[in-house]
């Protein structure tokens, strides 16, 4: 099995390259289509801004590839942090722009309580969400480093796995079919980071 | 919610790990990066910072083989600072695996990079680091650019640009372990939104106590109190979360992934 870690321009991919080598998953950083065509699992880490990664997407001609490789062929798939919000239908960071549109929903600036310090940054516990998500029933209560000013308003609440609460509900984590996704960085939280990478990776790829 | 943050800083001559008294230029020596950076890990930190507290002024840019060395022990966020004055600077750092690089003498220099630094890289990676010098009673920003900066006139002027997080240092309470200086953060926590890293006179777990109690701040960074005292980051988090501070308390028993 490999997982290919898409190279676009949008840093951490050292950070999740590192996490997968610990947990023992051979894992490759490309833009390289033939490579992502031939992994078994892709991978979207991502920090920046909505609008620089969809340029850069566009720019590498990956939008159509994974797209065809997530959507109709059904590749496992994991995104973090951007890579995460680059699957809702627009984003706003800076402007309104069109996102691969995977998950229905819209990435907008958290509009928060005036005590709290934006970005939401440092760790935080999440909840699962949902009557039968027993697979990430582990993961409740545990903390996971986030840090991002902008949040996903997911439109299906169902595609919602889990939340964290920072003076307003944020998505956590979503899944639908084969897609999961996470907008804090599991390969920065330490031990339940990397469980929860290797929970997800294990369930979705072919041992 | 939220936990508030403990994070160890490291501080970097060049050559090994350094620990300094009021900036002055004694320093004393307590160890070699990567060990530390290792026994943090181990440690579950909430965060690691790392800083060659004299690459600007020796004109020399950060080791990033250091750097990687350090990074590598570490599975959780790590901020590097250090000469660090280009976009290509940054683009180096993020590559090997930081998650925030924190800027100083560019900053006083030339604010406008902030700007541009945040829009290629996202301003959640770009961290200011203010070192707060009383005078007379009166704060200044610390520098060895020989500029005279009112601190107050300068956190006005900042906030206009593009950043993430600001680590806040007192010069006069570096290295003294006898508490933050609670009226410097008391007079600026107001005017700045992003979150604050308190750093400078941390001795024991109450200091922390104080702060996460009597301020708005979430998050405190500390050295000498790791070198020369027996308390851990751990320690620290219980004491702050038996008086009902969120704390993130790493259970040791939760199982290792190998």
């Amino acid at each position: 099995m490999i997982i290919s870690i898409i190279k676009y321009g949008m840093g951490n991919v050292a950070s999740v390259k590192k996490a997968l080598d610990k947990l023992g998953f051979p894992s490759v950083i490309t833009d390289n289509p033939d490579e992502i065509r031939q992994s078994d699992f892709i991978l979207l880490p991502g920090v920046g801004s909505f609008a620089v990664g969809m340029e850069n997407l566009h720019l590498s001609g990956l939008v159509e590839l994974l797209t065809d490789e997530v959507c109709q062929r059904k590749k496992p798939f994991l995104g973090i942090c951007l890579g995460m919000q680059l699957l809702a239908d627009y984003g706003h960071e800076p402007h309104k722009i069109k996102g691969l549109g995977w998950i229905r929903g819209e990435v907008v600036k958290m509009q928060l309580p005036d005590h709290l310090r934006i970005p939401h940054l440092g760790w935080n516990n999440v909840q699962v969400v949902g009557l039968d998500n027993h697979f990430f029933s582990e993961f409740s209560g545990k903390d996971y480093y986030f840090i991002h000013s902008y949040h996903l308003k997911a439109k299906d609440s169902e595609d919602v796995v889990l939340t964290a609460d920072y003076g307003i509900p944020i998505v956590a984590a979503v899944r639908k079919n084969n897609i999961f996704a996470t907008q804090f960085h599991p390969e920065k939280s330490q031990n339940a980071g990397l469980a929860l990478l290797n929970k997800v990776i294990k369930l979705n790829a072919q041992m | 919610m939220l936990k508030c943050r403990v994070i160890p800083i490291l501080t970097f001559n060049g050559f090994a790990l350094i620990k300094t008294k009021q900036f002055a230029t004694n320093a004393r020596m307590v160890g070699n990066a990567v060990q530390a950076a290792r026994v943090f890990n181990a440690r579950n930190v909430d965060e690691l910072v790392f800083l060659d507290v004299y690459a600007s002024d020796q004109n020399r840019k950060i080791n990033l083989n250091v750097v990687r060395s350090i990074i590598n022990e570490c599975y959780m966020p790590v901020g590097i600072g250090g000469g660090i004055s280009s976009i290509e600077d940054i683009h180096n750092l993020l590559a090997i695996g930081a998650d925030k690089v924190i800027l100083k003498n560019v900053m006083i220099k030339n604010p406008n990079f902030l700007n541009k630094a945040a829009n290629i890289f996202g301003n959640q990676c770009i961290t200011l680091s203010i070192d707060a010098h009383k005078v007379d009673g009166e704060y200044y920003l610390y520098n060895r650019l020989g500029k005279t900066i009112l601190l107050r006139d300068f956190i006005q002027h900042i906030s206009k640009y593009n950043f993430g997080e600001i680590i806040l240092n007192s010069v006069n309470h570096d290295g003294m372990m006898e508490g933050f200086d609670l009226d410097l953060i008391k007079m600026f926590e107001k005017n700045i939104k992003v979150p604050i890293v308190v750093v400078g006179g941390a001795g024991n777990p109450e200091h922390f106590k104080q702060l996460f109690s009597e301020t708005s701040v979430e998050a405190a960074g500390a050295a000498s109190i790791f070198y020369f005292t027996q308390y851990t980051p751990q320690d620290i988090k219980i004491s702050s979360s038996n008086s009902g501070k969120p704390m993130r308390i790493v259970n040791q028993s939760y199982p290792q992934v190998n």
